[in-house]
C-alpha cells in the first residue's frame, strides 16, 4: 500500500585503509540536510551528528539450499526493515562494508528479501581503491577482486602516493576487470558527491548510461589490410619482429567501407578460433584459414599466396603491418599498396581471472533460445558471474528489452520503443574466468 | 484522538472505537484484564487506552530514542515491558504510566522482550545475547553470544527459555543459564512459536519455509513452497492447529494424529498481499488474520485445518498487530500509519 519513492541505498566497499571512512564524513558534511542512515560494520570515525549511524555485526546468512545467489545479509534486513517503519523517513542509506566483504550477499539482499526490495532500491556499488596497495591486495585476496568485479564506481583514492605511469598502468588494469565501472581518481576520497551517490546503477532506465567506449569489441587480430589483386602468385615478405610466430587469415572478396571490415572481422574471429594451421617460410597461405605463420628462423621469411580471380583480398593479421615489416608483392617483386587500412582493438592477455566481457551484435534475438542459453549460462556460471547489465532486441517485441543481474539473480524488462533506431544488443559480463569465445557463439546462436 | 468510529466491518466483527499514536505502531497488548490497551510506536512513545471506549488513559511521548521494537505485558495484568533502539527496556505500571524501573543493556537494540508464564521472569535479546531478570529486578543470567543476533524468543515453560537466530534454536534454563536443548538446521530463522505445552518448535525461514522440530524426538520437518517468508506463525491454545503466513494465503496445519507429516494444510484466501500477522483468540479455534493490503479477518477453524471467513474489518494501511482481549470478544488491530482500531467480536 506504501506508493512512496524507494529509499536509496549506496553500498562502499573497500579494504580497510582505503579511504572509506573519510569518503563517508566528505558525503555527510556536504549532503548536510538530509537525513542519511549509515550502516557500519567496523570501527569507524563517522562525526557527523545529524546521520543516523547504526553499527551491525555483519551476518551472512546462507540458505539451506546453499545457492550463493541466495546469500543475504541478515543484519541489513533486520535493521533496514526497523529503519523503514518511521514516518519522517531516511533520504538515503549508506552501507559500509568490512574490508573483507564479499559485495555479492549486501547487493543480493535488495533483490532477495520482498519487504526490502519494497521498500529500498540500491543505487550503486561504490569501491574506494587504496592506489598504493591495491596491486598487493588483488594478489592476494579474492575479497579485493570481487570488490572490483561488483562496482558501478571505482575510486582510485590516494594518487598521491602513486607515480602517473603507476596510476594509469593500475587503472587499465581495473578497467580490464570491471569494464562496467566508471572510474574516478582522488588523494583523499575528495570526489563530487554526485559521482558516488544517485547512481541509479541498477535501475533498468539507466543500464545503457555506461561508457560509451566499453563496448569497443575486442579482436583477436590487431590489424587488417585489403589489396587489389589480380589472379597472380603474390610473395608475403616478413621481417624480423617481436614473435617467433604470427597468426593470420586471409579473406576473398574483402569490402573496403568500415562496414564491410568491420563484418570481415566478425567473420575472421570465427576463424580465430579454429586451430591454426602451421605454415612455414616457403609454403603457400590457403584463404579463409586460420594459419600460424612461423617466424622463428633468422632473417626475411617469405609466404605465397595464390589468387584465382580478380579480387580484393583482406589479411588479417595477429600484428600490425609495422612490426614485421609486412609487405605483399606481386611477381616480378613489386611492392603493392594496401587499398584500405585499420587497426583493431587487441584482445589482451588478462592476468586477472576476472574480467570483463561485452556482447554487441546487431539484429533480432530468438527469445526462446536466449532463455534456454541465459538460463544456462546462470545454472552452469552464476556463481562466477558477478554482475551483468544490457539490452536485448527480442525478435517480435517493439521494444527495447533491458536487463541487469547480480549472480545468478536477473530482472528484466521491456523498456522504450525501438522506433527508427537499428535494433541491435549489448551485453556486458564481469565474472571470473569467464570463456569469452563460447559466451560470444552461445550468444550468436541465439540470434534469428 | 479518538472515536467510536472503526470502518465498514462485517460478521463477527463489530463496529468499536478506533484511536491513533505517533507513527507506525509497533506493538500493543491488553493489561489489566482487558481494561487497557497498551501501544508503543516507531518514534518511541507509549500509550494507554481505556480498553471499553479507546480514551486515552496517559501517553509518553518518545521515551525510547530512536522507536520502540517490543512490548510485553506481564501476565498479572498490571504491568508491562517496552524495548527500543535506545537499548532499554522500561518496566512500567499500566495504570498511571510510571516507570517502575529502567534496564539498560548499552549499546545494542533491544528487540524482543518475553515475561515467563509465570510472571517470575523477564528476558530479553539484544544482538546475540539474551538476558534474563528475575522478579525483583535483578539479573539472573545472560547468555553468551549466538551464532548470529538473535531473532526471536519465546518461553517453552515457566522454567524454559527458547531462542532462535540464524541456524539454531537454544533452549536455557530459566533460573541458571543452563544449555538444556540445541536444535540445528542452516537457515536463517525470522519467526518463532511454541506449541502451548512447549514440545514442539515452529520457526519461520528467510528462505520462504517453515521448520519444525517435535523435541521429546528432536525430529524435524520443513514445509517449503511459500511465495513468501512466513513472518507471522500462531499456535492454538490447544496446540492442535499450526497457522503460518509466507504469501497471501493463511496456511494451517493440523497436529492431529500423524500430521501434519503428509496431510493437506487447510489453506484460508482473502487477503491480496501477504499476511502479516496471525492470532488465535483465546480458549477457541478462532484465527485473526491480517495482511499488507491492510484487511483483518476473523475465521473460524475445524481441527483439521479447514476453515471459513465469519468476519472483516479494514485497516488503511498495513497490519502491525493483532491483539485479542483476554475474554476473546475484542480484537485490538495496529496499522501502519499509527491506527489504533478495538472492535467487539459476536459469537457468530
Amino acid at each position: 500500500m506504501n506508493t512512496q519513492q524507494k529509499v536509496p541505498v549506496s553500498i562502499l566497499t573497500g579494504f580497510l585503509g582505503s579511504g572509506k571512512t573519510t569518503l563517508l564524513n566528505r558525503i555527510l558534511t556536504e549532503e548536510h540536510g538530509k537525513r542519511i542512515a549509515v550502516i557500519e560494520n567496523e570501527y569507524g570515525e563517522v562525526g557527523i551528528d545529524q546521520a543516523l549511524v547504526i553499527d551491525a555485526d555483519e551476518e551472512i546468512f546462507e540458505m539451506s539450499n546453499g545457492c550463493i545467489c541466495c546469500t543475504v545479509r541478515g543484519d541489513l534486513i533486520r535493521v533496514l526493515g526497523n529503519l523503514m517503519k518511521r514516518r519522517d523517513k531516511f533520504d538515503y542509506v549508506l552501507v559500509e562494508t568490512t574490508g573483507l566483504a564479499d559485495p555479492g550477499p549486501v547487493a543480493q539482499t535488495f533483490f532477495m528479501d520482498d519487504e526490502i526490495r519494497a521498500e529500498f532500491s540500491l543505487d550503486g556499488i561504490v569501491t574506494l581503491v587504496d592506489a598504493a596497495h591495491i596491486e598487493q591486495q588483488l594478489g592476494r585476496s579474492d575479497e579485493s577482486t570481487e570488490q572490483i568485479a561488483f562496482a558501478d564506481v571505482l575510486v582510485l583514492n590516494k594518487t598521491d602516493l602513486v607515480d602517473d605511469e603507476a596510476l594509469d598502468r593500475l587503472e587499465t588494469r581495473l578497467r580490464e576487470m570491471n569494464r562496467m565501472a566508471k572510474v574516478v581518481r582522488s588523494k583523499q576520497a575528495d570526489v563530487p558527491v554526485d559521482t558516488v551517490m544517485n547512481l541509479e546503477a541498477f535501475d533498468l532506465d539507466q543500464v545503457l548510461e555506461v561508457r560509451p567506449t566499453f563496448l569497443e569489441p575486442e579482436y583477436p587480430f590487431e590489424w587488417t589490410g585489403v589489396y587489389t589483386l589480380d589472379a597472380g602468385r603474390y610473395e608475403l615478405s616478413l621481417a624480423e619482429g617481436p614473435d617467433p610466430a604470427m597468426s593470420l587469415v586471409v579473406v576473398s572478396d574483402q569490402g573496403t567501407d568500415d562496414a564491410e571490415l568491420r563484418e570481415g572481422a566478425e567473420w575472421c574471429v570465427r576463424r580465430y578460433a579454429e586451430p591454426a594451421e602451421d605454415v612455414s617460410p616457403g609454403d603457400d597461405i590457403p584463404a579463409g584459414k586460420h594459419v600460424n605463420l612461423k617466424l622463428d628462423i633468422p632473417g626475411d621469411k617469405s609466404f605465397f599466396l595464390e589468387v584465382d580471380t580478380p579480387q580484393r583480398v583482406g589479411l588479417f593479421a595477429q600484428h600490425t603491418a609495422e612490426e614485421f615489416d609486412l609487405q605483399l608483392k606481386n611477381a616480378i617483386g613489386e611492392t603493392i599498396g594496401h587499398e584500405a587500412e585499420r587497426t583493431w582493438v587487441a584482445q589482451h592477455e588478462h592476468d586477472d581471472e576476472v574480467g570483463s566481457i561485452a556482447i554487441e551484435r546487431d539484429g533480432d534475438v530468438d527469445p526462446e533460445r536466449l532463455n534456454a542459453w541465459l538460463g544456462k549460462l546462470l545454472m552452469e556460471r552464476g556463481v562466477d558471474i558477478f554482475r551483468m547489465k544490457g539490452f536485448i532486441s527480442l525478435a517480435g517485441e517493439s521494444r527495447r528489452f533491458v536487463f541487469q543481474g547480480v549472480h545468478m539473480l536477473f530482472d528484466g524488462q521491456p523498456d522504450r520503443p525501438w522506433g527508427d533506431e537499428p535494433r541491435r544488443n549489448q551485453l556486458v559480463f564481469i565474472g571470473r574466468n569467464l570463456d569469452e569465445q563460447d559466451m560470444r557463439l552461445g550468444f550468436d546462436a541465439c540470434l534469428v | 484522538m479518538s472515536g467510536l468510529n472503526a470502518g465498514s466491518t462485517r460478521g463477527v466483527i463489530r463496529q468499536g472505537w478506533s484511536a491513533t499514536v505517533g507513527d507506525y505502531a509497533i506493538a500493543g497488548g491488553w493489561s489489566l484484564g482487558g481494561e487497557a490497551l497498551m501501544v508503543g510506536d516507531a518514534e518511541g512513545s507509549v500509550y494507554a487506552f481505556a480498553g471499553k471506549s479507546g480514551a486515552t488513559a496517559w501517553a509518553r511521548r518518545e521515551i525510547h530514542e530512536g522507536g520502540l521494537l517490543a512490548m510485553a505485558v506481564h501476565p498479572g495484568g498490571s504491568t508491562f515491558a517496552t524495548a527500543g533502539q535506545d537499548s532499554r527496556v522500561l518496566i512500567w505500571n499500566a495504570t498511571d504510566g510510571q516507570v517502575s524501573r529502567t534496564i539498560d543493556v548499552g549499546s545494542a537494540w533491544v528487540e524482543n522482550v518475553a515475561w515467563s508464564p509465570d510472571g517470575r521472569w523477564l528476558a530479553l535479546s539484544c544482538s546475540r545475547q539474551v538476558h534474563v531478570y528475575g522478579a525483583d529486578g535483578a539479573e539472573a543470567w545472560r547468555s553468551e553470544d549466538h551464532p548470529s543476533t538473535v531473532s526471536a524468543i519465546a518461553w517453552s515453560n515457566a522454567e524454559e527459555l527458547a531462542t532462535a537466530c540464524y541456524g539454531r534454536v537454544s533452549f536455557f534454563e530459566a533460573s541458571t543459564g543452563k544449555l538444556q536443548q540445541k536444535l540445528e538446521w542452516q537457515g536463517s530463522l525470522v519467526s518463532m512459536v511454541l506449541s502451548p505445552d512447549g514440545g514442539i518448535v515452529v520457526c519461520g525461514s528467510q528462505d520462504n519455509s517453515v521448520h519444525f522440530w517435535r523435541r521429546d524426538t528432536g525430529n524435524d520437518s520443513m514445509m517449503s513452497g511459500y511465495p513468501a517468508k512466513p513472518s507471522a506463525l500462531a499456535f492454538d491454545s490447544t496446540g492442535t492447529l499450526l497457522a503460518t503466513g509466507g504469501g497471501e494465503a493463511v496456511t494451517v496445519w493440523s497436529f492431529l494424529g500423524r500430521g501434519p507429516e503428509g496431510t493437506r494444510p487447510g489453506v484460508l484466501e482473502y487477503h491480496v498481499q501477504p499476511v502479516t500477522k496471525l492470532s488465535f483468540a483465546p480458549g477457541a479455534m478462532r484465527l485473526a488474520s491480517g495482511g499488507r493490503d491492510g484487511a483483518v479477518v476473523a475465521w473460524s477453524l475445524n481441527r483439521d485445518g479447514e476453515g471459513s471467513r465469519i468476519g472483516n474489518g479494514f485497516l488503511a494501511d498495513v497490519v502491525a498487530g493483532l491483539y485479542w482481549r483476554p475474554d476473546g470478544r475484542a480484537l485490538a488491530a495496529l496499522d501502519a500509519q499509527g491506527g489504533v482500531t478495538v472492535w467487539r467480536v459476536g459469537n457468530n
